[in-house]
C-alpha cells in the first residue's frame, strides 16, 4: 500500500526528471481514515508541467466531505518540497469523470478485499 | 482573515453552549444536578429541550458547519448559525423562537445538501439530502408542539441517515455485493416509515423503527470498511474502533427501541445507546480528522485518544446495563457519560496544545 509511488497510476505530461519526485510527493498525501495515499486511492487524475506551472488535477470520493481542503493543502505543501521554485503550483479539484473503485491501485484493492 | 477567526470562535461558542446546556439538561432530568426534577412543572419540556440542544443545537450545528465547509458557499453557514442561535433561544426559554429557528436551519441545510446532490449525484448524496429532509420534518413537529414520541424518530433519522450515507460512500472502496446499496436504501426506507408511523401508531411505528436500526447495525457490520481499517494503525485504527463500538450500541438501540414500543422499560436505553453509543462514538472517531478541517486547528494524534473513548463506552455499560437494575446506578452512569464527553473535549484541547508544542506556535493556526 505505501509501496513506492506508482507513476503509471496517473497521466503525466512534463519533464522526465520531475515525474518520479512529483509522484512520490503526491503519494505522501494520506487519507487519514483509510491509511491510503491519494495516488493509491486513484484520486490523482493527471499532472502536467510546462515552463511556468505544475498543474495537478485531483478528485475526491465525496462532494460532501469537509476534509477536501485539507487534502488539497497537504498536496500543495508536499508538491512545494519537490517542484523547482520558478514553477507555480496549481492543485485543481475536478469531479469529472466521477471517481470509481477501478481507479484504485492493485495494492489498495487487495487491502480492501477485491 | 480576522473575520474568519471570529466566525470560527462564534460557531465554536454556539456548538459548545448547546453541548453544555444539553448535558446540563440531561443530568438535571435524571436528578443529578437538583434533588428532585419532578418538582419542576415542565419536566416533559426539559426532556425535549435536552434532546433539542444535543441533536439540533450541538450535532446539527456541527454537521451544518461540516457541510458548509464542503460546499464552500458563504450562505451555507446560515444553517449552523440558525441551529446554534435557535438552541440558545431554547436554553433561555424562548421556545417558539428557538423551535422556528430550528426549522429555518433544517430548511437551509436541505438546500445545502441539494447543492451537494447537484455536484455529485450519487446514492450517498441523495441519502444525505433525505437525512436533511428528516431533520426538517422533526423540527416542524417540534415547532408545532408535538410530543417527543413523534419528534425523536425524525431527529434520530437525520443523524442516522447522515452517518449511514457517509459510510455507504466509504464502502465504494471495498468489493461489495451489488445488493449492498439497495439493501441499505430498503433499511433506511423502513426507518423513515417507522418515524412517520410513530406519530400515529407508536407501537407499530416504534417496532419498525427499532427493527430498521438493528438491520442497519447488521448492514454496517457486514459492509463497512471499519472491519478492514481496524487492522491498520494510528488514527485509521482508532477511527475504526470508534465505528465498530458504535455499531454494537446501534444494535442495542434497535432492540431497546422495539422493546420500548412493546411497552418495555427500555426507552432510556434506546435513546442513549443511539445518541451516545452510536452517534457520540462516531463524533469522537471523526473529530481528530474533521476538526482540523473545519476549525483549522491541528491536532497531534496519539493513543491517548482511546482513553475518553473507553470512558464513554464503559460509562454507557454502567448507565444502560447496570442502570437497568438500579436508578442510582443509572444516574451515576449518566454523570459518567457527561464526564466522558468533557474528558474528550479536554483530550482534544490537549492534542491541539501538543501539536503546537511539537511544531512551534507559528504554524498552528492557518487562515
Amino acid at each position: 500500500m505505501s509501496s513506492p509511488a506508482d507513476t503509471a497510476a496517473f497521466p503525466y505530461d512534463g519533464p522526465e526528471p520531475l515525474r518520479e519526485p512529483l509522484a512520490a510527493a503526491l503519494a505522501r498525501v494520506v487519507d487519514p481514515e483509510i491509511s491510503m495515499n491519494i495516488v493509491d486511492v486513484g484520486l490523482v487524475y493527471g499532472v502536467t508541467v510546462d515552463a511556468t506551472v505544475a498543474h495537478v488535477r485531483l478528485t475526491m470520493t465525496s462532494a460532501a466531505c469537509p476534509v477536501i481542503d485539507l487534502i488539497m493543502d497537504e498536496a500543495e505543501a508536499e508538491l512545494d518540497k519537490v517542484v523547482p521554485p520558478e514553477l507555480q503550483i496549481r492543485v485543481e479539484l475536478v469531479w469529472e469523470p466521477p471517481w470509481g473503485p477501478e481507479r484504485m491501485s492493485a495494492g489498495a484493492r487487495r487491502f480492501m478485499g477485491w | 482573515m480576522h473575520g474568519r477567526v471570529l466566525a470560527r470562535a462564534l460557531f465554536g461558542a454556539l456548538a459548545g453552549a448547546s453541548l453544555a446546556g444539553g448535558i446540563a439538561g440531561g443530568l438535571w432530568r435524571l436528578g443529578v444536578a437538583v434533588p428532585d426534577p419532578h418538582s419542576f412543572a415542565w419536566t416533559g419540556q426539559v426532556l425535549l429541550v435536552h434532546a433539542a440542544l444535543m441533536i439540533c443545537g450541538f450535532l446539527g450545528t456541527v454537521v451544518g458547519i461540516e457541510r458548509a465547509v464542503a460546499v464552500k458557499h458563504r450562505w451555507a453557514f446560515a444553517a449552523p448559525l440558525a441551529s446554534g442561535t435557535g438552541a440558545l433561544c431554547l436554553a433561555f426559554g424562548q421556545q417558539a423562537a428557538g423551535a422556528w429557528l430550528g426549522v429555518a436551519a433544517a430548511v437551509f441545510f436541505l438546500g445545502v445538501n441539494a447543492v451537494v446532490v447537484w455536484r455529485q449525484r450519487a446514492a450517498h448524496t441523495l441519502l444525505l439530502a433525505a437525512g436533511a429532509a428528516a431533520w426538517v420534518a422533526g423540527n416542524l413537529l417540534f415547532a408545532f408542539g408535538r410530543e417527543s414520541g413523534a419528534v425523536f424518530p425524525w431527529w434520530f433519522a437525520f443523524l442516522v441517515m447522515t452517518i449511514a450515507a457517509e459510510r455507504l460512500e466509504m464502502t465504494r472502496l471495498m468489493r461489495r455485493r451489488p445488493a449492498a446499496s439497495a439493501a441499505l436504501q430498503a433499511v433506511l426506507a423502513l426507518l423513515l416509515a417507522g418515524a412517520a408511523w410513530s406519530g400515529t401508531g407508536p407501537r407499530a411505528g416504534g417496532l419498525a423503527y427499532g427493527t430498521a436500526l438493528a438491520l442497519l447495525a447488521a448492514w454496517l457490520a457486514v459492509f463497512d470498511i471499519a472491519r478492514r481499517t481496524v487492522a491498520t494503525h494510528g488514527i485509521s485504527r482508532y477511527m475504526a474502533v470508534c465505528l465498530l463500538g458504535g455499531y454494537a450500541w446501534l444494535a442495542v438501540a434497535g432492540a431497546a427501541w422495539a422493546a420500548a414500543a412493546l411497552g418495555g422499560p427500555t426507552r432510556d436505553i434506546a435513546l442513549h445507546a443511539l445518541g451516545l453509543g452510536f452517534v457520540v462514538s462516531m463524533v469522537m472517531g471523526h473529530a481528530p480528522v474533521v476538526l482540523p478541517a473545519i476549525a483549522r486547528i491541528k491536532l497531534r494524534f496519539g493513543a491517548f485518544f482511546y482513553l475518553p473513548l473507553a470512558a464513554l463506552h464503559l460509562s454507557l455499560v454502567v448507565r444502560l446495563v447496570l442502570g437497568s437494575f438500579s436508578t442510582a446506578l443509572r444516574a451515576a452512569g449518566a454523570s459518567l457519560n457527561a464526564a466522558a464527553i468533557v474528558f474528550f473535549a479536554v483530550t482534544v484541547a490537549g492534542a491541539a496544545v501538543a501539536w503546537r508544542i511539537q511544531h512551534g506556535a507559528e504554524g498552528a493556526r492557518k487562515d
